[in-house]
């Protein structure tokens, strides 16, 4: 990633030969852009290293060694010739870019910060910040290169990378300071919820719960650490709980419909998924539970919904299994010929989204 | 109102008139442990499957169990499959030691006091050759002669033992051509084409060797998932009535799909008159065959519904049962599978369609993290609604150290059907064991249905109902024109219906007996519809017995 951003930034032009050089590496450095420009680097390389022998106080040679061996990717070997240009050229903005640039591809993160602070290249400082540990400073700069670049994949990546990292580091440090805190006790739930610790993430909100019932979220956590277990009866007390708490909360809804549904208590899921859909509605996941959930009892409302949910996603996963619950009311229905469409719209999804098989 | 509204409506006013019966003293059905785990006396058998630290996949996956009467006196007997000797590096030529008589397969002779004697050595059914590691089993009497044989499939080469009727067996494996080859797992008998002789179907697995073996995960070794191996072809080999089998896999259309079959069980799914195959496939499509009539089969558990969970996901299909739950005449199918996913329930809507209704039936809260593999549904309160029964425990011997939500070992789920819902019941042990296989039948001759079972590295658990007030008729078929055992026969007792098979489960042979739970009713109206498309009815059978019946000769 660090490499596709490098491509895009804008390294010297071969073009000219630089006047400050001093008269006798002039013809070498000539040679040397000559070189380049044949996109002969090797030949290049030789002749500025000699231009650099001949000229050792001048920035410009170093810039231009510095220069080919980052073009040529190899960016330990341009360490060097650029620290030399930036110890002779400290204000060069030119030497700072390809410096810090080298120092980052490399792994130096932190010695590449000043340089790329130095060039007000949000991007790259972000990539660097968030490499040095300071994700803060890296989501506030990732974030200002976006808006500069919108939708930059490399910058997306990078900004998701360090919102992450930024959220870790909060919670490493809510951990650290109030361990013993609802939050805390609700962050230790969440890092062993990850690992599938599930009795002890459940043991820990249990604890935050007692601490603080009134706090939103905890019991939706709760709850969704017993669905991972397919405890559903738990599930549903929790995301009753959090529903309770929270009767604006679509999730909420939507989550204590599904364990609804997956008790085989369809009335009560249609019930409560309704209520999330008509909370947030346009959910795929809310409409797809609501076509299980109707699907015996209710199919028109079944096939609503999982229509809206197809419409919504297109030809994705959850696409395909809409048809293949449609296909089921259809096929209940006695449609047979209206089932046969809704199969034909699952495998040609099933084709489109079909994984290679290792 | 729908016939299975009426039917609920009728099992609800039936349960109140026996209000007094399930209200005595002792007997809470909600808790009342419904069986007793206890040790068969002569029975010392040890199912070795021989983990490895190399985690070859076959040793997770036995073994079979079968019960029948191998001497015609009336007694169950029982037949165990054992794996073998495997070790982390298997030279070639690949032995299993199953010469050595820890890892003999084991034949237990029921005697009139309810002991058991082993038999494995006077039977002839000590070889099970060296270079086979055992899987499972299928019973069905191929040569119409009054006695069971047993087929035994394995990694390696299958073995047919013909019942000689004498006690002993012969290995006619070879004169039969039915040795199949590769990694078979569950088979059955069944009379695909009416003629009155049994066929023989054969799940395999995947397209495993020992140099094909591979482990997976990387700081914790551990047994690779089925998609890591091509898929393989199941097997179909028609009886032609002289002692020898045709394997008519690709004429039939059966080898046209390939998968990952383990589990396999047999029904007339459309009321055709020809039984057609469901294959349990593990993490692919669930295969539907049905049966054309001319014997050939079509695919067709997409279309008809009946390949996918109701998630849309495909099942880690392990054991399945292929009977009628609901009591709404059409069989319907349940599925074992992997954890995090319910067994799968495939309801017979009708018109050659099902759909998945695991959820409505109760068995998202009762299965979601647990592994299935050994499945049945019997009536075990003779309540007049089929029970699920299932023998559970990972794949993975050190999957707790993946997921500390599951379990390596877990104890059997039984699952009490009320009225077309199930609810977990006191199966009456919480022993938790690595479960494979499991087989179902009445060992004690008292009305009441039993569980067998096996367990990786264990002796085999027994099950044994303790019975209850309500009445039962267990119905033995003699085909004349149809095949001698009666599989394929739809059999209608006051209203529920059985499809006569041994075949279902994972890897195992059930009693072959037709168990009916008849609640408080003591007589019973009989229909039968035999394979030949006799159709035969006995009304007021007096109930509490065990009756044979002859298929009639006349239409």
């Amino acid at each position: 990633m660090i490499h596709a951003l490098l491509w895009m930034c804008l390294l010297l032009q071969p073009q000219s030969a630089e006047p400050s050089v001093p008269p006798d590496a002039l013809p070498l450095v000539q040679s040397g852009i000559a070189a380049e420009n044949r996109g002969d680097l090797e030949q290049a390389i030789a002749a500025f290293r000699k231009a650099a022998d001949l000229a050792p106080a001048s920035e410009i040679v170093f810039l231009r060694l510095g220069d080919a061996y980052m073009k040529r990717h190899d960016f330990a070997a341009a360490i060097p010739p650029l620290q030399r240009a930036a110890e002779l050229s400290p204000d060069s903005p030119a030497v700072h870019q390809l410096l810090g640039y080298a120092l980052l591809t490399q792994g130096y993160a932190a010695e590449a910060i000043p340089h790329l602070q130095a060039i007000h290249d949000d991007g790259a400082l972000g990539i660097a910040q968030l490499q040095a540990g300071h994700a803060a400073e890296a989501v506030a700069n990732l974030q200002a290169a976006l808006a500069k670049s919108p939708d930059d994949p490399d910058l997306l990546f990078y900004l998701s990378r360090a919102a992450t990292a930024l959220a870790g580091q909060s919670l490493d440090r809510l951990r650290s300071v109030y361990p013993n805190s609802a939050r805390g006790l609700q962050a230790l739930g969440q890092t062993d919820f990850e690992m599938k610790m599930l009795p002890q993430a459940a043991k820990e909100y249990q604890q935050a719960i007692a601490m603080r019932p009134d706090l939103p979220g905890l019991r939706l956590e709760l709850g969704q650490v017993f669905a991972a277990g397919s405890d559903w009866p738990k599930a549903e007390e929790q995301f009753r709980g959090e529903a309770q708490l929270q009767p604006g909360n679509a999730e909420a809804a939507y989550r204590l419909g599904n364990a609804l549904l997956q008790q085989g208590k369809m009335k009560e899921a249609t019930d409560e998924l309704k209520r999330s859909d008509s909370l947030h509605p346009d959910m795929p996941e809310t409409l797809y539970a609501l076509g299980r959930a109707a699907a015996i009892s209710d199919p028109d409302v079944a096939e609503h919904a999982l229509l809206r949910a197809i419409e919504l996603e297109k030809d994705t996963p959850l696409a395909g299994q809409a048809y293949l619950a449609l296909a089921q009311i259809h096929r209940r229905q006695g449609n047979a010929e209206q089932a046969a469409r809704d199969m034909q719209d699952y495998r040609r999804i099933q084709a489109l989204t079909a994984r290679p098989q290792s | 109102m729908t016939r299975r509204e009426l039917l609920s409506l009728l099992f609800s006013l039936g349960a109140l008139e026996l209000g007094g019966v399930l209200d005595a003293p002792g007997a809470d059905p909600k808790t009342a442990p419904v069986f007793q785990l206890k040790t068969l006396r002569g029975i010392d058998f040890v199912l070795r499957n021989s983990p490895t630290s190399r985690k070859h996949l076959i040793e997770t996956m036995p073994g079979g169990i079968a019960l029948l009467d191998y001497n015609n006196d009336g007694l169950l007997d029982i037949f165990f499959v054992n794996g073998g000797h495997v070790r982390d590096v298997m030279a070639k030529p690949i032995s299993f030691d199953r010469r050595n008589p820890a890892y003999w397969n084991r034949l237990y002779r029921q005697n009139p006091d309810g002991t058991f004697t082993d038999v494995t050595a006077q039977a002839g059914l000590a070889d099970a050759g060296d270079s086979n590691y055992g899987m499972g089993v299928a019973v069905g009497d191929y040569d119409n002669d009054g006695f069971p044989d047993i087929y035994v499939t394995s990694f390696g080469k299958n073995i047919l033992y013909h019942n000689n009727g004498d006690g002993t067996f012969t290995d006619v494996t070879v004169k039969a051509g039915v040795a199949g080859g590769g990694w078979s797992v569950s088979a059955g008998f069944f009379d695909y084409d009416n003629d009155g002789r049994l066929d023989l179907f054969v799940t395999r697995y995947l397209d495993w060797s020992v140099d094909k073996s591979k482990t997976c995960g990387s700081e914790r070794p551990t047994y690779c998932p089925p998609g890591d191996f091509p898929a393989i072809t199941n097997i179909l080999y028609h009886n032609r009535g002289d002692g020898t089998f045709e394997d008519v896999s690709v004429s039939s259309g059966i080898a046209a799909k390939q998968g990952h079959g383990l589990g396999v069980a047999f029904a007339d799914y459309d009321g055709d008159g020809f039984t057609d195959i469901f294959v349990a496939n593990d993490v692919t499509d669930q295969f539907l065959f049905h049966n054309n009539g001319n014997g050939t089969f079509t695919e067709c558990g997409l279309d008809s519904g009946a390949a996918l969970s109701e998630s849309g996901r495909r099942p880690s299909g392990m054991g399945v049962v292929f009977q009628d739950y609901d009591n709404d005449g059409l069989p319907d199918l349940l599925i074992t599978q992997l954890p995090h996913d319910p067994y799968v329930l495939f309801h017979n809507d009708g018109r050659g369609s099902f759909s998945a209704q695991e959820l409505e039936a109760g068995l998202g809260v009762l299965s979601g993290n647990a592994s299935g593999w050994g499945v049945g549904l019997e009536d075990f309160d003779n309540d007049g609604w089929k029970d699920a029964f299932i023998v559970q425990g990972h794949v993975f011997d050190n999957v707790e150290t993946y997921d500390d939500s599951l379990r390596y070992r877990e104890p059997p789920l039984l699952a009490m059907n009320r009225a077309g819902r199930f609810e977990r019941a006191n199966p009456g042990s919480d022993l938790p064991v690595a479960g494979r296989g499991a087989a179902f039948g009445d060992l004690n001759n008292d009305g009441w249905m039993d569980v067998v079972t096996t367990s990786l590295g264990d002796a085999p658990q027994f099950y044994l109902n303790r019975g209850g007030q309500f009445h039962w008729l267990t119905v033995t078929l003699r085909g004349k024109r149809s095949n001698r055992d009666g599989f394929g026969a739809r059999v209608q007792v006051n209203g529920q219906i059985r499809f006569a098979t041994a075949a279902g489960s994972y890897l195992s042979s059930n009693d072959k007996r037709l168990h009916f739970g008849l609640a408080s009713a003591q007589t019973a109206d009989i229909e039968i519809r035999w394979p030949s498309g006799i159709r035969q009815l006995l009304r007021g059978v007096k109930a509490d017995q065990f009756i044979l019946i002859e298929e009639s000769v006349q239409p």
